[in-house]
């Protein structure tokens, strides 16, 4: 009896386990309902939650659509981001659609795994003129074929160098212009006591190492520095003198300067230390009195909110980064911001359609305050066509509130930037303990009319290898710290021994795929 | 009277035991079914280490390009480097945290004031179940070069702030001691399991002998410890090419690349790129290494002290 009650469970455990195989097979074969579409998507908000099971998102898409829509958020970190889809691909199990990177995408294109959206574009009547033109359709086009669609991404230039007011009037400082102005103003902030309260608690500048393949090095916290000597970011993008910034005369200089900040102590000595979250912590706790930020990093609601609390007197204002010796200067680089969709090879047509349809609707007036700010009367108001949080039964669930953040998780997906997006993303607001009037918007504004340097496509150039990238982000660190010592000499050395383990012809490379893309100035 | 007895042939004989014992093969089951799909399947899948791997022509069809991978692994620049650096971490902890594992495990079994063992008991645990992200968070308030705890009290004393987590020098301690911190009291429960099987009356027989508790330590407890102590090293050992990435990938930066970047480490960057095959080659080289070294050691220790792990 015992044999066949093990037998009988064995069975029943093995039935389970075939029954979705056989419900999806049958499904397939009939042709009948919706179908499947896999998105694996950018998270809007990364500490909230997905949508929830019940979505109306969902109904809506499977009753007019007939698409059954399975979302995955992909992580919010970016390497990690490229390891899932990179481990997806290599169990060539990709989903039909997903956001990638376009260092990945190139790979996966490379290796055949993407499929041509071309035919996509005149089927998302729509979506295509809000979404894409010719130069995103060029961004993400290899030998004439277009294999993912590229949407606008985050706002370009919407960071800036920004300078507490109220320690420059305490101390009776002017706004600092030049390296040298800018120089005295961090030594005045970091020895002169600018918070008052009798303790050497301060410094001039605060950082930490942010480091992407279009920015590398010391990371594009540091490169207002960079930018007065020129050579902001990797790429030099221009074609009188294309390169790589770290190869060249001036980057040695700057990197002169940053030592100096470093011997002097006027950089927070924590910075190295740093991850984005201690960083954003220390300027709130007022532990220094410049730095480059994000706009809504710096003046959102409940970002600016612990700083407000805890220096209610206290006033950060944007400025112009500092000008070098050749009068050059930069808040950092910027390129084009795309956020890169694409498709598995492995969809059928009738899934590629089915796609088509989901991005078209995203994208129609239904889809893209549905996806933007949730349900009309529940998640938001409008208040002269703009979407307000104001005025909703349940502040909790306002698109700008916990409870209410995860239905908007797919905004990335239908934004694009537009006035009413901004106007309703960054709402003039007054603070809660000083009652001052904060416009992130105002400051993306003037963050966007500061000096940078175009350097369009430089995130586009190929990536060095994995010791070549190592060797450049563990060099330029040791300069600094004075592990090596920085002086002509070791610096030409350093620079030749970059050459030799591949530097030159990483640029070499880079050279020939930009002047084949057209992508110098 | 017949006085022969008929053998059953093996094949009969282990079915006849399967079926006596059968709830136990039943749960057995799970674990066979676990091995098999996480850890003997995945073996067949580890030819790519060969191969030149496009997911789109998947294992079979990709082709062989032979120890093109492990001689790109060899080959990097950084290779002794990282090897250096993962077998310091290895040994280091192995040299440090057992040790002090077995130091707890002895305090507290020798504790008896029960408030004050379960007190520390708790405590010691306790970081065990922090993720290394927190462990960062606690870390950066302590040792911060600005303003963490360790360097406010040096510079109350007239010293001088120490950058722990970017220098050199100090970074490697950072890691050998923290790992130390937040695995000690862990580490020490297999020996309190190990202590708490020693036949009591030996213990009363020194007591009656007039042995002090050093000398108990020393001539019972440790020894009947022994062959627990040297199979934890033993597996320990199995592993020492794996220097801990998820503490390494959390504390390491540029600044201390050249004493904090390990094997595992640098196979993430390349995975990144998505050098599957690269990666598979090195988790090749590294098993190998490991499944060396731990018969090797295993030999050694039952020639020198009798006892092994198998």
């Amino acid at each position: 009896m015992g044999t066949k009650r093990m037998l009988l469970v064995a069975m029943m455990v093995g039935l389970l386990l075939c029954t979705p195989l056989v419900a999806q097979a049958q499904r397939e074969a009939s042709g009948a309902g919706p179908v499947d579409i896999e998105l694996w998507y950018g998270a809007a908000i990364t500490e909230a939650g997905p949508p929830p099971e019940d979505w109306v998102g969902f109904q809506i898409i499977k009753d007019k659509l007939g698409i059954n829509l399975k979302l995955t958020a992909l992580p919010s970190n970016e390497a990690d981001q490229d390891v899932k889809v990179s481990a997806a691909a290599a169990a060539d199990n990709l989903p039909d659609i997903f956001m990638v990177r376009r260092e990945v995408w190139l790979r996966l294109v490379n290796q055949g795994m993407l499929a041509p959206v071309d035919d996509l574009y005149a089927k998302m009547p729509t979506r295509t003129p809000l979404q894409y033109d010719a130069d995103s359709i060029g961004f993400t086009t290899i030998d004439g074929v277009s294999y993912g669609l590229a949407s606008p991404g985050s706002i370009p230039r919407n960071e800036g160098v920004l300078i507490r007011k109220d320690w420059l009037d305490k101390l009776g400082l002017k706004v600092p212009e030049t390296l040298d102005d800018y120089m005295q103003v961090m030594k005045a902030f970091t020895f002169n006591d600018p918070d008052g309260n009798g303790k050497h608690d301060t410094y001039g500048y605060g950082a930490f190492i942010e480091i992407n393949n279009f920015e590398e090095g010391l990371g594009r916290r540091m490169d207002p520095f960079f930018g007065a000597f020129g050579v902001a970011g990797t790429w030099n993008m221009t074609k009188a003198d294309f390169g790589l910034n770290v190869r060249k005369g001036k980057y040695y200089d700057a990197m002169a300067f940053i030592k100096r900040m470093v011997d002097d102590g006027v950089i927070d000595p924590n910075w190295l230390a740093y991850k984005k979250d201690d960083f954003r912590a220390a300027w709130k706790q007022g532990r220094f009195g410049i730095m480059r930020e994000q706009n809504a990093a710096f003046a959102a609601t409940s970002n600016y909110a612990p700083f407000d609390k805890n220096f209610p007197d206290g006033e950060w204002i944007v400025a112009d980064p500092p000008k070098g010796p050749e009068g050059k200067q930069a808040v950092g680089v910027y390129t084009s911001q795309y956020r890169v969709y694409a498709i598995s090879d492995r969809v059928t047509a009738e899934k590629k359609d089915a796609i088509a349809r989901l991005l078209d609707w995203m994208s129609s007036k239904e889809g893209y305050y549905l996806l933007g700010w949730g349900v009309e009367g529940v998640n938001y108001t409008l208040k002269d066509g703009i979407p307000v949080a104001a005025g909703v039964p349940d502040p909790e669930l306002a698109f700008t509130g916990p409870k209410g953040q995860p239905y908007t998780q797919l905004r990335n997906m239908v934004f694009y930037n537009g006035e009413v997006e901004l106007t309703s993303r960054y709402p003039t607001y007054k603070t809660a303990t000083s009652g001052k009037e904060m416009s992130a918007l105002r400051v993306l504004v003037d963050m966007q009319s500061r000096p940078w340097t175009a350097a369009i496509a430089s995130d586009t150039l190929p990536p060095p290898s994995t010791d070549l990238k190592r060797f450049y982000e563990q060099g330029v660190t040791e300069f600094i710290t004075g592990r090596r010592a920085l002086n002509k000499a070791n610096w030409d050395a350093w620079v030749a021994e970059f050459d030799k383990l591949g530097g030159k012809a990483w640029e070499e490379e880079a050279r020939s795929v930009a002047a084949a893309n057209g992508l110098l100035r | 009277m017949d006085a022969s007895v008929s053998v059953p042939s093996s094949g009969k004989s282990l079915v006849r035991r399967i079926q006596r014992h059968r709830a136990i093969y039943v749960l057995l089951v799970i674990p066979i079914t676990y091995f098999i799909i996480f850890k003997y399947i995945p073996i067949w899948n580890g030819q790519i280490a060969f191969k030149n791997f496009m997911p789109r022509q998947g294992v079979l069809g990709s082709a062989w390009i032979g120890f093109a991978n492990f001689v790109e692994f060899f080959d990097s620049f950084y290779f002794w480097e990282l090897l250096r650096n993962t077998v310091m971490y290895s040994v280091g902890k192995l040299l440090i945290s057992i040790p002090l594992s077995i130091m707890l495990a002895i305090m507290l079994y020798e504790c008896r004031i029960t408030v004050l063992r379960k007190t520390v008991q708790t405590l010691a645990y306790l970081p065990h179940f922090l993720s290394w992200v927190i462990m960062y968070g606690i870390l950066l308030g302590l040792l911060a070069p600005g303003d963490g705890l360790l360097n406010d009290i040096a510079k109350a004393f007239g010293g001088r702030g120490i950058d722990y987590l970017t220098n050199v020098q100090a970074f490697p301690w950072v890691v050998l001691l923290s790992d130390a911190w937040k695995e000690m009291g862990w580490g020490a429960i297999i020996f309190i399991a190990a202590l708490m099987a020693i036949d009591p009356t030996l213990f009363e027989a020194a007591i009656v002998e007039g042995a002090t508790a050093w000398q108990r330590v020393r001539y019972i407890t440790l020894p009947s410890i022994l062959p627990v102590i040297i199979m934890v090293v033993l597996l320990r050992l199995g592993t020492i090419l794996s220097g801990g990435f998820n503490q390494l990938y959390m504390l390491y930066s540029p600044s201390v690349y050249s004493v904090g970047d390990i094997i595992d480490t640098w196979v993430f960057r390349g995975l990144q790129e998505g050098k599957f095959a690269l990666a598979t080659a090195v988790g090749l080289f590294k098993g190998l290494m490991g499944l060396l070294l731990l018969t090797f050691s295993n030999r050694m220790t039952r020639k020198v002290s009798g006892s092994s792990l198998y």
